[in-house]
């Protein structure tokens, strides 16, 4: 027998692995490999299961958007707007927020509860609703009326309609008309009606988008509403109800503050003044109002809207009052609902009201709104967790009365801060979205919409249970055209319909979805305050 | 072989820079947020608007939002020519460049070879915060470190319009069955997307439109991606004459 050399064992190996190259074996291990890798317990494997379709609407700001839900084993996996309805960036990624890392998921209630027994009996208690004209805005309400000395803030006030159909020229003053402000959908249906004009220091999205782009001075905004003001009232010779210091801005001295050209300040006055024109504003300047006045544009652009229709009982409830109208030092406990915003409160303003060593509890998410100030942050439900109703956008002519559904199911732990108030003043355990619905229903008035059908009903028709159902189904009331024109003086009561807040505002005070980090790190879109 | 083109129409004109598509994206293909560390150089963003204007100050500055995304050339795709793992095909099926992540070994010569910057590579493993990995779309598998990826026209929902073609015995998908989520976001309906050998298809329409261009048309790499705007230096910053420092983002 021949004696095996060393050279057999080399030549072996080498022929062996020429000829596993025309093998499969390597192929597949590549193949395997490369699965495996993608696999590997570092990677998340996405959940499998039943898909459906569910509605509700965006709780996010108060435009309330229509959402579709594409739903896996119950968890939705993405949002989508309806046809003719889109959402927002922030919107699309929604369904990501209750796992934001900064979100607060315990909170100190019992002790919270205690210290708001002890402090109750002899100090005024008061609650800021960030989104007043809610069901559990009307709980607030009805809790502050039951207790001895309670005040309900709100962060807006009374607000009126804003008709967009109706505008022809919207000057803004820093504004974010087209980014973020009102209904995305009935914002861009009009655009193609009204001419926009800007006036922003610095080149914001809606400063891009804009007609025409006034970019003035920083902090000459009130400068320019008076110089405006100025030319319409010696052009016009209508201006009684303006202030006299209007007088004193001449375009001359308006185009020294602002940095703006002389002829321009006199065009834009000129192209306001043939009538449906409106002025927005970022803050709430009382120029802004007046110079609407001045236009006319209250009770045409500007617009009262009936009250979406509540239980006869709960008309009882404590007013709105008014942060200058509540006596300083006298606030001793302060319950902020910050579960959803739509405007705020400065703390400076808030600062003043408060008793000595008072007790801030703040119902959030996060603690980057009031929670820096609050004793205690109670955690809450967060979109699309909460079972909320939203109160009619802005841009919406007609009360509407919508219902954010939760998707999926809120923390143990969290607490809903119009029960927590109710229990605290008293008030007997109800279901109040329940009671307001079967109150619309009574009413007769609008007809009921339904997204996934595209129907709409007369209310008149449905019954008190079918109506809750379908409303907790993603349906929409719409009330009815309002057969009396609503007085002037419901358009009046206060500027802020005309105040916005940006996108960037709102994200300054709470949670939003990782994701948007595409927005706001990964590309130069955004600019995070 | 059905012989499509997939492509996309974007009137510039009408994008408000609102970020929708951008976010939309990211939920449908299962794009992590960024992770500690990422900069827009490093982040991953398969469509991404830039905020573009026209060089001037004053009156006469003009601004517009090119949303960006793999401009899925024609079949000499320079992707497709440089990768030495053939991990990017471009499929004669659909006309669509696709990225195939199990071949790809993070060599990153597509990146480079890409005139338009749309590849991104997956500088960490895909993360996301703790419970948020139940919100990933089941029909798109994470990515792995170490490799590319880029926009395939939402690939995952082809396959779903074509599984719903077989179910309903067609041969041909729906076109209203395959939207990619981009366009499906958009609020101004600025992105617009279809078959371009269709002549009765919208977005192939949109292609023969006057003011319609591709972004540097002249290197030859045939996109499939239209932008069109009325306005000619929007047009001109697409055509990016040789020379000139057009984009000032």
């Amino acid at each position: 027998m021949r004696k095996t050399t060393r050279r057999d064992i080399f030549k072996f190996a080498a022929g062996s692995a020429a000829g596993l190259v025309f093998t499969p074996a390597p192929w597949r291990l590549i193949t395997d490999t490369a699965l495996w890798s993608e696999n590997w317990p570092g990677i998340p494997r996405p959940a499998r299961g039943q898909t459906r379709t569910r509605f509700t609407h965006c709780a996010l700001c108060s435009a309330g958007c229509a959402v579709r839900a594409r739903c896996v084993n119950d968890q939705p996996v993405s949002l989508s707007g309806l046809a003719g309805s889109p959402l927002c960036a922030f919107g699309l990624a929604g369904h990501q927020l209750p796992y934001h890392t900064g979100r607060v998921k315990t909170g100190a209630i019992e002790e919270a509860l205690a210290a708001i027994a002890q402090r109750r009996s002899h100090d005024a208690v008061a609650v800021l609703d960030l989104r007043p004209g809610r069901t559990a805005s009307w709980t607030y309400r009805r809790a502050m009326a039951a207790l001895p000395r309670g005040f309900y803030l709100a962060a807006q006030s009374a607000i009126p309609a804003v008709n967009l159909d109706q505008v022809r020229t919207l000057l803004s003053f820093g504004a974010p008309v087209l980014d973020g402000w009102g209904t995305p959908s009935t914002v861009l249906a009009a655009r193609s009606h009204f001419r926009l004009i800007q006036a922003e220091p610095l080149e914001s999205h809606t400063a891009m988008l804009a007609d025409l782009w006034l970019p003035l001075r920083k902090g000459s905004e009130q400068a320019l509403a008076l110089g405006i003001a100025h030319v319409l009232m010696q052009e016009q010779n209508a201006g009684a109800s303006f202030p006299a210091e209007a007088t004193a801005y001449s375009p001359a001295r308006t185009a020294q503050l602002t940095g703006l050209p002389e002829a321009q300040i006199v065009s834009v006055a000129r192209e306001l003044a043939p009538g449906g024109a409106l002025v927005l504003a970022s803050q709430e300047w009382p120029e802004i109002l007046q110079l609407n006045r001045l236009l006319g544009s209250v009770a045409h652009t500007i617009v009262g809207r009936r009250e979406t229709p509540v239980p006869a009982s709960w008309k009882k409830a404590a007013p709105v009052t008014a942060i200058e109208a509540v006596p300083d030092g006298s606030i001793g406990v302060l319950l902020i609902d910050e579960s959803v915003c739509d405007g705020y409160l400065p703390w400076n303003a808030i600062e003043p009201k408060l008793a000595p060593a008072p007790l801030v509890v703040t119902f959030a998410s996060s603690r980057a709104g009031y929670g820096r100030y609050a004793r205690f942050t109670l955690p809450t439900a967060v979109y699309p967790e909460m079972t909320d109703d939203i109160p009619p956008a802005l841009d919406s002519a007609a009360a509407t009365f919508r219902l954010a559904t939760p998707l999926v199911a809120a923390p143990a732990g969290a607490v809903e801060p119009a029960r927590f108030i109710a229990q605290l003043a008293g008030l007997p355990p109800a279901d109040a979205l329940r009671e307001r619905t079967d109150a619309i229903q009574s009413s007769g008035r609008g007809v009921l919409r339904t997204y996934a059908d595209g129907k709409s009903i007369p209310v008149k028709g449905v019954k008190p249970d079918d109506f809750w159902k379908v409303l907790n189904e993603g349906g929409c009331w719409v009330d009815a055209p309002d057969p009396v024109e609503p007085p002037a003086s419901a358009c009046q009561s206060s500027s802020a319909a005309v105040v916005a807040m940006t996108w960037e505002m709102r994200l300054a005070r709470g949670p939003m979805s990782p994701l948007l980090s595409k927005l706001y790190e990964e590309s130069n879109l955004r600019v995070r305050l | 072989m059905t012989g499509k083109r997939y492509g996309m129409s974007i009137d510039i004109d009408r994008c408000t820079g609102c970020g929708a598509c951008m976010v939309a994206c990211a939920v449908e293909n299962n794009v992590p947020p960024a992770p500690e560390g990422a900069t827009d150089r490093k982040g991953i963003t398969w469509m991404r608007v830039f905020p573009v204007d026209n060089g001037r100050d004053g009156p006469d500055r003009k601004s517009v939002f090119v949303p960006m995304l793999c401009q899925q050339c024609g079949q000499d795709a320079p992707c497709v020519s440089v990768c030495p793992q053939q991990a990017v095909q471009v499929d004669p099926a659909t006309g669509i460049v696709g990225q195939m992540p199990e071949r790809c070994l993070g060599c990153r010569y597509c990146m480079a070879a890409c005139p338009y910057h749309a590849r991104y590579f997956n500088w960490w493993d895909p993360a996301w915060p703790a419970g948020m990995e139940k919100t990933l779309n089941p029909n798109v598998a994470p990515r792995m470190r170490g490799v590319v990826e880029k926009c395939n026209f939402c690939h995952g929902r082809w396959h779903a319009a074509k599984e719903r073609a077989v179910g309903r015995g067609a041969r041909e998908i729906d076109p209203a069955d395959y939207v990619p989520a981009c366009v499906e976001a958009c609020p101004t309906a600025a992105i617009r997307f279809g078959d371009l050998n269709d002549p009765r298809s919208p977005v192939a329409q949109a292609a023969q439109q006057s003011g319609s261009f591709r972004l540097l048309e002249k290197l030859g790499t045939e996109p499939k991606i239209y932008y069109h705007s009325a306005r000619e230096w929007v047009r001109e910053i697409g055509r990016a004459p040789a020379g000139k420092e057009q984009v000032h983002g």
